[in-house]
């Protein structure tokens, strides 16, 4: 046996392949996680200023730093530090580990998924290519849907765990719901993959080098089943069944409170993200900037390395168009019944997805039989 | 580079740990969702084995359709039934099962130790390194190109097969409602 592992440390000191990726992946992930942890308290904040405006209500506009009121962004962290340093309730009748577990299960993939996503172009250091997404893979697609799938159990054992019959119906509906709607949003992504010819998430951006071949473009029917089918996997109004409080309280999180609570928020909304993320690097290009391409920016400035902040920032305002959507939708759309959610997903949203890769797939074998 | 090699043999030892004890879990834990969690931890470290093997494509895969939609069946029918630990037995062994087990047991150890003594060299990369890989077009690509020419009956088979058992297990289904109806 190889027990005798012949460990080297002196190749661990010095800058190669292997260290140079290492260091860019601790620096990556890093950074990543330290920003999608400000997500839910700024989207919080937008979420409750959003409505108000439609409303015409003020919605929190009070907490600042002393005198700048700053529209009440603060309130967010108010609630913040009131949910963490609240008591913590467990019920007696829950199962201790899978309770406390529950928000991990949430929370864990989510970040996970995050990290497959391409953020920009590659940056050049020292002659060492460094991709600007944590992990790049030839899969990065089925990556992606793999470790979303697990989300599921985070859910259902929330419920289960929590020994109240309101979060076991909650979290039936959620999961049944996670299921049926995974199969139709992995199907209007076939065509993208059909298209473009790749898994790889961060050449599918490369192919959409050009504004006209971007995604939106070439698979528009793609767009419209993802997009419905986004709501439906995050459990969002008007799909958000699970959590329908005239009949079910909360839903899988009726028992849980303090910092478990807010770590399923914390859960939902990086799902959340990831998916615009997602739908703007399939569908809009990435971080491409529309009408000018990537070998034209680079020229122009010079170095690639000075276009990754561009085309983070291109990403960043495309995924906030989709957040924007996301909760613009709910404060306009009321809530589905629970039969009409599931006939939509199996009985209209499936076939229009595999009608969809059928004429994808032979709209694309005519062409290059031509 | 070469010396670099430790990293992934430890995160080998330490993966195919986990995988033992996930699936020593899955068998012993008393109460039934435990179980089925184990067997979620567990299906989601071989995926870890595989990626390691740089077949990614195989990796994602067996997460997507193993852990990702099988077992969640399972933890399903298991909430649904609410099925109390009380219900299933603890470990208990009749004469024969703990036969068996013995026998297992050499089993393992005789092919074990057999594997070990013929070990390869495992510090040096086989001819299915992720340079090659990359140079035969990449995972997704090489499994569909066989998949589709060379294996193509037999996957076709496979298939009908499931669609099968679906078919089948619809018709039972069906059957039993008639019963309770009349």
């Amino acid at each position: 046996m190889g027990m005798n592992l012949g460990i080297d440390f002196s190749s661990l000191l010095q800058w190669n392949d292997f260290t140079v990726d290492l260091a860019a992946f601790a620096v990556k992930f890093a950074i990543l996680v330290g920003g999608l942890l400000q997500l839910p308290p700024l989207l919080v904040w937008i979420e409750r200023r959003v409505p108000a405006l439609m409303q015409r209500r003020r919605g929190p506009n009070r907490v600042g730093i002393f005198k700048w009121r700053l529209y009440g962004l603060l309130q967010s962290l108010a609630d913040t530090v009131k949910l963490i340093f609240k008591e913590e309730v467990v019920p007696d009748g829950a199962h201790k580990v899978f309770y406390h577990l529950a928000p991990v299960f949430c929370v864990f993939p989510a970040f996970l998924v995050a990290c497959a996503i391409p953020y920009g172009p590659d940056l050049a250091i020292y002659g060492y290519k460094i991709p600007l997404s944590v992990v790049r893979m030839d899969v990065g697609f089925l990556f992606i849907f793999a470790i979303s799938s697990l989300a599921v159990y985070g859910v259902a054992l929330a419920g289960w765990a929590s020994n109240n019959k309101y979060s076991l119906m909650g979290s039936l509906r959620a999961s049944a719901q996670m299921i049926s709607y995974e199969i139709p949003l992995g199907m209007s992504l076939i065509p993208i993959v059909l298209i473009y010819g790749t898994l790889d998430l961060g050449k599918i951006v490369e192919a959409q080098n050009s504004f006209f071949q971007w995604g939106v473009f070439t698979a528009p029917v793609s767009l419209l089943i993802f997009v419905i089918c986004m709501f439906a996997e995050t459990n969002r109004a008007p799909f958000d069944l699970a959590e329908a409080e005239g009949e079910l309280v909360a839903g899988f999180h009726t028992e849980y409170n303090s910092a478990k609570f807010a770590a399923f928020f914390l859960g939902e909304y990086v799902s959340m993200f990831v998916l615009s993320c997602l739908a703007s690097t399939v569908f809009f290009g990435g971080w491409q900037v529309p009408f000018v391409s990537y070998d034209a920016l680079v020229t122009m400035l010079g170095s690639p390395n000075f276009v990754a902040p561009i085309g983070i920032l291109m990403l960043l305002l495309k995924a906030a168009f989709f957040m924007w959507v996301y909760i613009w939708v709910r404060w306009t759309l009321p809530r589905f019944r629970y039969d009409q959610l599931m006939f939509l997903g199996w009985k209209f949203m499936l076939p229009i997805g595999l009608a969809n890769v059928v004429v994808t797939a032979i709209v694309l074998a005519v062409l290059r039989f031509k | 580079m070469e010396a670099l090699y430790f990293v992934p043999e430890m995160l080998f030892y330490v993966i195919s740990g986990l995988i033992l004890l996930s699936s020593i879990m899955v068998v012993a834990a008393r109460n039934p969702v435990t179980s089925a969690i184990f067997l979620v931890v567990d299906l989601f470290f071989v995926a870890a084995l595989y990626a390691q093997l740089d077949a990614h494509f195989t990796a994602a895969i067996q997460v997507l359709v193993y852990a990702g939609a099988i077992v969640v069946l399972f933890v399903f029918v298991i909430m649904i039934l609410n099925l109390k630990p009380d219900a299933l037995r603890g470990i208990r062994f009749s004469l024969g099962e703990a036969l068996v087990l013995l026998i297992t047991l050499a089993g393992f150890v005789i092919v074990g130790s057999e594997l070990a003594r013929t070990a390869p060299d495992l510090t040096t990369p086989g001819n299915l390194g992720s340079a090659a890989i990359e140079m035969a077009g990449g995972n997704t690509y090489v499994v569909a190109m066989r998949m589709f020419t060379a294996f193509l009956w037999p996957f076709e088979m496979a298939s009908v097969l499931i669609l099968l058992a679906i078919v089948a297990c619809v018709m039972i289904a069906k059957k039993d409602k008639r019963v309770t109806k009349s």
